[in-house]
């Protein structure tokens, strides 16, 4: 209540305000204001695995995906209101097709997708049937054969990085026979074709040719067989962990790298294997002499390349992950990026952010991506080796548009 | 490669599983029930290893592997006594049913937990041997070059498994383990404290798990997820030997590595692993009871 003797103030301060309130400005300008623009949400999903026996390589996809989500966000997209959405794959289709219907809605137009191909294969109905392009850098070659026009592959698809990987031994290690040694996965199955087509098409004799499952342990009768066949070079298809494996057991045998004797060997038969060993987290599982006779083909080395647009990569990726980058990494955020890019030129919808992939060019930090028609954007592979001092391999390669893209 | 390399190899793996499948009839025998947390704790002993040895190499030099067994067997020790206390023995009074689904539980939390921790990537653990001289991996054996570490993991899980057996032949201890797996309702009416010792089998057990983990994750790393296909190793060696019998689960670890090393060299590892499989259900038909025979005639 106000007090008495301050009531002639207080409703000389009320009248003040209800005139102030009542007086308009002289009528400059009576245009009204257009309503502030609502931001068009736009989401995209990250469904890789996360856990299972490819956790390592989607880990590597889901932080590339989202360094290139947070980056896109830090520096805004004029009327796009970006989002993602993280969801494990796991280890089955099942789950991955699970996930696939958690994480698509109505808003999303775009799916940085497995590289597990299995999860590939039971996405690609899904995908056409919500009309979302997938972007991934699962090299199972397959998934791009199948006509369905909603996949895109940012890694070296089999045909390409094989082909790289045979060439390297036919004509840097002028080899004249190789053991091949794959997983029976389809993983590991894709590749074998692939790298017996290209050494068929170099004169290339394999000489032994060993399937081994995922979970064994003791390599030693693989390392046997190898041995038996008097290869010049050993060609491996094998995830990461068996392709430790296999490399440490080949060193123990003699034949590769081993410690104290790094370099070049009497009798030593040089590896080339397939893009998991180009990982740091599989060349951290072995000692660097035993690393010695080892190179790897893969997409883009972000850890070994100088070249600035992968330095600045990879400079940013171990600022926001505190670890080293692969192919799969930069590979994912190329993707991402594009998928970015053609948001900013104006697509708002599934179908249009897949009609700018699919015509689309983009210089990326690994590569400079465009489709061939099915969707497998990159053409480039490298070939990069270890000198059995560091655990840091060197780019010693470079296949540029390998399978003549036009 | 020559055939001792080959054998050192596969001994020095079946010893590992061997150890993984003792505990594994260590814990039937005393609670009935399988224990299917057995591969992840196994798997458990492995990322131990790795992580306190990326510590303690420093300190502890190329002996680094020997100095760890004692931490990590003490720490899967506590943990598969934690185990017993905590989801085992409060169901004693159910169904066999109820504990095997404990110990499928607690293996999945186990498993997810390791890789929370540890990541998804494998880990190397500890060396068992310093390098020979000039970093030779190698150990010159009649006049064979084996590999210093096979030969170092099938001769420490070789003492292993001789110092469970005098335990388990020798020893008071022992004997009232045998006695309460034997005959349960009499062991506790004769005042042998059943329960106790089903903590104490769980203990020892996941010691095992823990030391065949360590001895693993060298040669062969470790990384989380694969506890699942060395409790199939275990089963199928407790099958083979004999549901329940200790000596029966070590043979039978052995004829297993020893299997798919033959048969994985002259042919191939995916035909190995197909026969392996074939040869136990030719021996379910022929020999439901294992090599060596159940010991008590009770298959969970």
């Amino acid at each position: 209540m106000v007090p008495a003797r301050r009531f002639p103030l207080a409703l000389a301060a009320t009248a003040l305000a209800l005139i102030a309130s009542a007086w308009t400005p002289p009528a400059v300008a009576t245009t009204p204001l257009p309503p502030a623009p609502v931001p068009t949400v736009i989401d995209i999903a990250v469904i890789v695995p996360i856990t299972g026996p490819l956790a390592l390589e989607g880990m590597s996809q889901r932080n590339g995906a989202v360094l290139a989500l947070e980056q896109a966000k830090a520096q805004g997209i004029p009327g796009v209101d970006l989002r993602w959405t993280v969801l494990d794959a796991g280890a089955s289709p099942e789950t991955a097709t699970n996930a696939f219907a958690k994480g698509v809605g109505r808003s999303t137009i775009a799916v940085a997708a497995s590289i597990f191909g299995p999860h590939m294969l039971a996405f690609l109905p899904l995908a056409a049937e919500a009309q979302v392009p997938l972007v991934t850098v699962s090299g199972t070659a397959r998934i791009t054969e199948m006509g369905i026009p909603w996949v895109f592959r940012f890694f070296p698809a089999d045909p390409t990085a094989k082909l790289a990987q045979a060439r390297y031994a036919a004509q840097a290690l002028a080899a004249k026979r190789v053991a091949l040694v794959s997983q029976s996965t389809a993983y590991g199955q894709s590749g074998r074709q692939a790298l017996a087509a290209a050494f068929a098409g170099l004169g290339v004799a394999v000489a032994a040719d060993i399937e081994l499952a995922l979970g064994l342990r003791d390599l030693s009768p693989i390392v046997a067989q190898a041995l038996a066949a008097q290869p010049d070079a050993l060609v491996l298809q094998l995830h990461a962990g068996p392709t430790a494996l296999f490399v440490k057991q080949w060193a123990a045998a003699g034949r590769g790298g081993g410690p104290g004797r790094p370099g070049p060997v009497a009798g030593a038969v040089p590896i080339i294997a397939g893009s998991a060993m180009h990982q740091p987290a599989t060349a951290a599982l072995l000692e660097p002499a035993e690393l010695a006779q080892v190179c790897a083909e893969t997409g883009a080395a972000p850890a070994a390349d100088a070249s600035p647009a992968v330095a600045a990569f990879a400079r940013d990726y171990r600022a926001a992950f505190a670890g080293e980058p692969d192919g799969f990494a930069v590979g994912q955020y190329d993707a991402v990026s594009m998928v970015v890019a053609a948001i900013r030129s104006g697509a708002r919808t599934g179908p249009a952010v897949r009609d700018a992939l699919a015509r689309g060019r983009h210089a990326g930090a690994g590569a400079t991506y465009r489709s061939d028609g099915r969707g497998n954007m990159a053409h480039d592979a490298v070939i990069v080796c270890y000198d059995g001092r560091s655990r840091t391999p060197t780019v010693t390669m470079r296949y540029e548009n390998v399978a003549g893209v036009p | 490669m020559d055939l001792p390399v080959l054998i050192a190899n596969a001994l020095a793996l079946g010893a590992a599983y061997a150890l993984v499948a003792l505990g594994f009839v260590l814990v039937l025998n005393a609670v009935g029930a399988v224990n299917f947390a057995q591969g992840d704790l196994c798997v458990a002993g492995g990322f131990l290893a790795a992580a306190l040895a990326q510590r303690a190499a420093p300190a502890l030099g190329p002996w680094t592997g020997l100095a760890l067994l004692p931490v990590v067997a003490l720490a899967l020790a506590a943990l598969g006594w934690a185990i017993e206390r905590l989801a085992v023995r409060p169901l004693a009074a159910r169904p066999p049913v109820a504990a095997y689904i404990a110990t499928i539980a607690v293996g999945l939390m186990l498993e997810h937990a390791l890789a929370g921790l540890f990541g998804a990537a494998p880990l190397g653990g500890p060396a068992l041997l310093p390098p020979g001289p000039g970093g030779t991996p190698t150990l010159t054996t009649l006049g064979h070059a084996l590999p210093r570490q096979s030969v170092a993991m099938a001769a420490v899980a070789g003492v292993l498994l001789l110092a469970v057996h005098l335990l388990l032949a020798h020893s008071w201890t022992g004997r009232r383990l045998r006695a309460a797996a034997q005959d349960p309702e009499t062991a506790r009416a004769v005042g042998i404290p059943a329960g106790h010792l089903a903590g104490l089998s769980f203990a020892l057990a996941a010691a095992l798990a823990g030391i065949a983990g360590l001895l693993l994750s060298h040669q062969y790393f470790v990384v989380a997820g694969e506890g699942a296909g060395l409790m199939v190793k275990a089963y199928i060696a407790a099958t083979l030997g004999g549901w329940g019998r200790i000596g029966g689960a070590v043979i039978g670890a052995l004829l297993i590595a020893a299997f798919e090393t033959a048969v994985g060299a002259a042919a191939s590892p995916p035909l190995a692993e197909a026969l392996l499989y074939a040869c136990v259900l030719v021996l379910l038909l022929v020999r439901p009871q294992g090599l060596l025979g159940e010991p008590y005639g009770r298959r969970a």
